[in-house]
């Protein structure tokens, strides 16, 4: 455990020794900040309208306005998160330090938690950037905390899907760019699996929107922990780590 | 303390490393000497445990590097022919990095970090980022790296590669320092630097060892004659008939010629010194002695000789290098 920790420990602080950390940070920030305007401003002339209708259903803050917020978010880690993971293996190849992680008296299960956990927490750190937004919701209306939880367990979740397969595009190149562009389009293909459910039979839908990582979220979404999107995501998760660890073994022994 | 046994490794098609098989005790430096791409730095992959062999064993401070690769890590420092640094880190916060990863448990590591830091003398250095360290500062920490965990077995791949002069006698210093309490392996392509640094040399080409020796036996044992070198001023005459009748000489070639100024290498049998008779034959013949001075085989020749494909064996290799 002591050696996962050094890693990630080591991970987190190479993001912001370099501008990326606060380039990837600062653009999610914007990113966000951009949505958080345009939902508010919408969910606000909405509850106007409500309110000057008078009549006995009104707008819910938790249902018209966090929760299209945060489902925006799964949009932004398609563009963010091949960031936070092109450089995981890709960089330490490049520049040979490769070689002495391979070397020293840990296993390559370490290594990878190690650096699986270091994206993770950047990844979090960026979703507490979020808490601002949803904070000043707190300060002037009254929205339900607990489904907040899930939904934030279901992002932290999907993302964790998404650093996976991450890491194991890097850990095939040592080539940033190619890492980045690479996960980039597997992730996009992963968000638009399941838009050809409509057009092919009964069977083939059901499989595509299973595949499909955002559908997952939906009932995260609404503050809904449903074991099954829980397995989902943590047999992905697992599966994406696995693919890495064979990865990295395959390298060695290719030399 | 190491010990390989018909070690092979396959890239695809490619035999990387061929059979090879060598011992070193503990405390001893081993030169590991070949040409690029002879297969030392695959070889010091293996016993780092960074890539497993296709066939072979390497028992590395009594654990087999595939079967307890921990345990032989645990024992082992590498430098790697680049060092192993991370840009974005101080040389301290990468030492105290890499001491973590070692295995070095919290309290004794601030003072194993000093340690090294101190042994290296990079002091001064401690609180700069790697990336901004000149070449042999790189080099220096990549040696205190490999040395913080205090591992019974260190495996430099070219730790003077790039250095200035200065430099090199430093490091070299340096190992010969490390090899009491440690086991070296040493991979150079630099000839003086294993005669210089080493107690024993492992010669490889293309992925098979040529010989396991000391570099003095292997000096020896391929010098089977020795050259001369002479330089006359003789005019008109001719002198190499009449030093083709001293006794001992086996051989007289002239090599070079510029106006009356004649060289020739006189070759001579296996402990037969003739340096008294060519000079005081050339004097009584009434010519001019410009130069006389013995031509040893350096240990460059025996691997060129070792390491060349048209040469067909050792013996014959010892008088066709002459001019070498």
């Amino acid at each position: 455990m002591g050696n996962i920790l050094a890693i990630a420990q080591k991970e987190l602080k190479s993001y912001f020794s370099s501008p990326i950390g606060y380039v990837l940070i600062g653009f999610w920030a914007f990113l966000f900040g951009w949505f958080y305007i345009n939902i508010l401003a919408y969910f606000a002339r909405a509850s106007m309208q409500m309110a000057g209708m008078g009549g006995p259903q009104s707008v819910n803050i938790n249902q018209d306005m966090i929760r299209p917020l945060l489902y925006n978010v799964t949009i932004l880690v398609l563009f963010v998160l091949p960031g936070v993971t092109m450089r995981t293996y890709s960089e330490e190849k490049r520049s040979g330090t490769i070689e002495l992680l391979l070397t020293s008296p840990i296993t390559d299960f370490q290594i990878i938690m190690g650096k699986f956990l270091g994206a993770m927490a950047l990844y979090a750190l960026m979703l507490v950037v979020t808490w601002i937004h949803v904070g000043v919701l707190f300060i002037y209306g009254h929205p339900e905390w607990k489904p907040l939880v899930g939904a934030y367990v279901g992002l932290l979740l999907l993302g964790g899907c998404f650093i996976s397969i991450g890491m194991f595009i890097s850990s095939l190149t040592k080539n940033q760019v190619v890492s980045f562009m690479v996960t980039f389009s597997i992730f996009l293909f992963f968000w638009i699996i399941s838009w050809i459910s409509s057009s092919v039979g009964p069977t083939a839908a059901s499989v595509v929107t299973y595949l499909s990582i955002v559908d997952h979220y939906d009932d995260f979404g609404k503050g809904v922990i449903d074991t099954t999107h829980l397995i989902y995501y943590l047999s992905f998760i697992t599966f994406g780590l696995f693919m890495t660890a064979k990865s990295v073994d395959s390298e060695r022994w290719r030399g | 303390m190491i010990e390989v046994q018909h070690l092979t490794k396959r890239y695809g098609r490619v035999t990387a490393v061929d059979d090879v098989s060598f011992r070193v005790e503990r405390g001893e430096i081993l030169g590991f000497l070949g040409p690029n791409g002879a297969g030392k730095t695959t070889t010091m992959r293996i016993l780092t445990g960074y890539m497993p062999a296709t066939e072979g064993k390497a028992i590395v401070a009594g654990f087999d590097v595939f079967d307890q690769p921990l345990d032989a890590k645990r024992r082992t420092g590498y430098l790697p022919e680049t060092p192993p640094l991370y840009p974005d880190m101080t040389v301290l916060e990468y030492l105290e990095f890499v001491a973590k990863i070692k295995g070095v448990a919290g309290p004794e590591r601030k003072q194993r970090v000093n340690a090294v830091i101190e042994r290296t003398r990079i002091g001064d250095m401690s609180s700069r980022l790697c990336s901004k360290l000149s070449k042999g500062y790189r080099q220096r920490v990549g040696l205190a790296q490999s040395l913080i965990h205090n591992p019974d077995v260190l495996i430099l791949d070219e730790p003077t590669a790039g250095l200035d002069p200065k430099q090199i006698i430093e490091t070299r210093e340096l190992v010969k320092e490390l090899a009491g309490d440690h086991t070296v392996i040493l991979s150079t392509h630099i000839l003086p630097e294993v005669s210089q640094t080493c107690q024993r040399v492992v010669i490889i080409n293309k992925g098979r060892v040529v010989a396991v020796d000391t570099p003095d036996n292997l000096t020896a044992r391929l010098g089977g004659s020795q050259t001369i070198y002479l330089q006359v001023d003789a005019g008109e005459s001719d002198p190499s008939v009449v030093l083709g009748t001293i006794a001992g000489v086996m051989r007289v070639v002239e090599t070079d010629r510029h106006e009356e100024r004649v060289g020739y290498e006189v070759e001579s049998e296996q402990g037969h010194d003739i340096r008294r008779d060519l000079a005081r034959t050339v004097v009584t013949s009434g010519w001019g002695l410009l130069e006389l001075r013995p031509m040893r085989l350096s240990l460059e020749e025996i691997f060129l000789s070792l390491t060349t494909e048209e040469t067909d064996a050792p013996a014959a290799a010892g008088g066709e290098t002459a001019n070498g």
